[in-house]
């Protein structure tokens, strides 16, 4: 079966399922308006329960990532319920709370099929030197529209050297719209011509539902205010002009990527005695997509709080038996919780008396009763804010790697893990050649985008499970568990190929390229972090005696 | 080991669902170049594996009558079944799932929904771990 072939029995097969996502969708709107009048069966609830655990699992097979995100959520929603229903035989009452959420989350998955949905890029795209989805979790999909075709050819191979990979959205689809709404599943980004500008930007604006609007950067023929303030107010993110600046972009590309991962997420804690209330809080910011804990026995408190690892804290004020103030200041006994931000759930409303009880380790309150809508956004904006400055904290702010001490203690739980459990696991210590170079000829400014344009290319090459840090001015780490020092060695050699071939402009004219230099240990061999990390280095030494722009081995004396 | 050495191998896939049935033929045979077998049940699957014969079991978690893991226990009972690779495909992936999964000697899992242009990848991925290297390529 030829390619064209196989493309077209995926179109034919994503159309069939569309039809069929189309009847459960409406199926499950009628259960849920079954639910809202309170006559829905416990068998009727089990089988809503199991077409969204399908949906979750098949859209996104479909070509129907969001479709499958957002049942998941409403199958995880109704997870408890169902639970409760296969212990005792009979269905509650408690899913009345969630009714008016629910329903609107299923008549939200209407506009999440689509007929045609979003192409997937070809094969011969999709291994672009070595990056692959599926080692890889984090692989950034551009769109790129420009009507110069020498100007496309030269943004698909230049972003595919940052790992990028591009898919070409042509001008002349009559279905503009339709393709905007299809790819914009499968990307993140969109970089468009200046004549293009203006229609993609109002269509990603119109297409803007659920606060997932597709960004877009603009690429001008020419750099002047005027244009930069056209391109601002046609909606722009970005503004760039040819010569390109490939650095840059690549680093806007992937502040865009992370700002979008940010914000969907949160992690709380509730503690809050009433459980029923306390289920409802779960159900409602889970259906948000909040990922939350109960404290169920406040005993388990800082049990719950180390394994759970939460962005903020919901604390009530009363708890039988128990203060929330007294438990917001124990908490407080641990020096890594200082930061943690705990806010107070309380029907105490008059000033005074918050303020008292703040001074005792609290930062916030949120006075009972609080609707849901409430409910939600303040505390997916709390949760936003707090990683936000915990991400100010542990990350190198030029880069947004882990900083020294953080990677330092990354290698260490490593060593532990890949000794204990028996596999090999490696580290590597990267430094850029001659980089004083760098930063003497050109500038400081251009040798932070020579250190930007390394840490992007290591988070798009690596996987999701290794770890990077920035450990000093050039130098960076990098942990790889799961992997001998053979495949270390080929994977930091092919990110050093990759590095060299990155063009770097000085000042208008000049260009220039960077190699860098790389020494690699086995953690195995070691049974202390740090004597690890001395072996890399001085593999690293080596390296850079014998010439630089390379991959050393750091061997064990016999 | 590259996908073209997998080319043929023999894959019996147990799926409830007509339309992923659909799917995970054009993804293992078409692209992934698998010589597959499709059942809709833990019963067929048993009803098969005399003649098939296969030297991979992709097996979906939750079906009704036998689910994944009884289909993968049955099969186990069958002599010449009793070291061939078993990789479980499940919408819900929890780390204890996971755990229990490879404990009842799974050797992986593939994480529902799965992408059906990499999927052939995926497994040889997941067959080279298995045989002792790692995910890259």
């Amino acid at each position: 079966m030829s390619v064209n072939d196989v493309q077209a029995s995926l179109v034919a097969l994503r159309s069939k399922f569309s039809g069929r996502a189309r009847e459960e969708i409406l199926f499950l709107s009628r259960q849920a308006e079954k639910m809202s009048e309170g006559k829905l069966t416990g068998a009727e609830l089990s089988e809503a329960y199991h077409v969204l655990h399908r949906l979750a699992g098949s859209a996104g097979t479909f070509g129907l990532p969001d479709l499958g995100e957002a049942a998941r959520v409403l199958e995880k929603s109704l997870k408890p319920h169902v639970e409760r229903l296969a212990a005792t035989g009979v269905a509650d009452d408690a899913i009345a709370p969630v009714e008016p959420l629910f329903l609107r989350g299923i008549e939200g998955l209407f506009g999440l099929v689509t007929d045609q949905p979003a192409s997937v890029p070809d094969s011969q795209n999709k291994t672009v030197e070595g990056v692959d989805d599926d080692s890889h979790g984090t692989q950034v999909r551009i769109l790129v529209c420009h009507q110069s075709a020498d100007v496309r050819l030269s943004l698909v191979q230049g972003l595919a050297r940052y790992g990028f990979q591009c898919l070409e959205v042509s001008l002349t689809s009559p279905d503009l719209a339709g393709v905007i709404a299809e790819s914009s599943r499968v990307a993140s980004v969109f970089v468009v011509g200046e004549q293009q500008l203006e229609g993609v930007a109002s269509e990603c604006r119109s297409q803007n539902v659920g606060g997932r609007q597709l960004p877009v950067l603009c690429l001008a023929g020419h750099d002047s205010f005027e244009k930069r303030y056209w391109a601002a107010e046609a909606g722009a993110e970005g503004f760039f002009s040819e010569p390109l600046d490939f650095p840059r972009l690549a680093d806007s590309i992937e502040r865009l990527v992370s700002e979008r991962r940010y914000r969907l997420s949160g992690r709380v804690l509730i503690v809050e005695d009433d459980s029923d209330l306390a289920e409802h809080y779960r159900l409602v910011l889970e259906s948000s997509g909040v990922e939350v804990r109960l404290v169920s026995d406040t005993r388990h408190l800082m049990q719950d709080l180390a394994e759970f690892q939460p962005d903020i804290v919901l604390m009530d004020v009363n708890l039988a038996g128990r203060s929330g103030i007294t438990l917001a200041r124990l908490i407080r006994f641990e020096p890594r919780w200082l930061s943690l931000p705990i806010i107070y759930l309380s029907s105490e409303d008059d000033p005074e008396s918050q303020l008292v009880a703040m001074s005792e380790g609290a930062d916030e309150f949120l006075s009972k009763p609080i609707t849901d809508d409430y409910l939600v956004r303040s505390v997916l904006h709390r949760c936003h804010r707090a990683r936000q400055l915990s991400e100010l904290m542990n990350r190198d702010s030029l880069t947004g790697l882990l900083k020294h001490a953080l990677v330092k203690q990354q290698v260490h739980k490593e060593l532990a893990s890949c000794r204990r459990l028996g596999y090999r696991s490696c580290v590597a210590m990267v430094d850029l050649d001659h980089f004083k170079q760098v930063n003497d000829t050109w500038g400081h400014g251009c040798g932070d985008r020579v250190i930007k344009a390394l840490a992007n290319l290591l988070k798009n090459r690596l996987r999701e499970t290794d770890v990077i840090g920035r450990y000093g001015g050039e130098e960076f780490v990098v942990v790889l568990p799961g992997c001998d020092v053979g495949q270390a060695q080929s994977v930091i050699e092919g990110i050093g190929r990759s590095f060299s071939e990155l063009l770097f402009f000085g000042n208008d004219e000049d260009s220039f390229s960077v190699t860098l230099s790389a020494g690699i240990a086995a953690l195995n061999d070691f049974s202390d972090g740090d004597v690890a990390l001395e072996a890399a280095d001085q593999a690293l030494y080596q390296r850079k005696s014998a010439g630089r722009n390379g991959v050393s081995v750091y061997t064990v004396p016999e | 080991m590259s996908i073209d050495k997998l080319s043929g191998l023999r894959v019996l896939c147990v799926e409830d669902d007509p339309d992923i049935r659909a799917i995970a033929e054009l993804a293992l045979g078409d692209v992934g170049g698998f010589d597959v077998k499709l059942c809709a049940s833990g019963a067929e699957a048993l009803s098969v594996v005399d003649d098939f014969q296969p030297e991979l079991v992709l097996l979906d978690v939750m079906m009704p009558g036998m689910d994944g893991p009884e289909t993968l226990r049955a099969l186990r009972a069958y002599e010449s079944l009793q070291s061939t690779p078993v990789i479980f495909m499940t919408a819900r992936l929890q780390p204890d799932e996971i755990k229990e999964y490879l404990a009842l000697g799974a050797i992986d899992v593939i994480p529902k929904p799965f992408d059906p242009m990499t999927l052939g990848e995926q497994i040889g991925g997941i067959l080279d771990r298995h045989s002792g290297t790692t995910g890259y390529r």
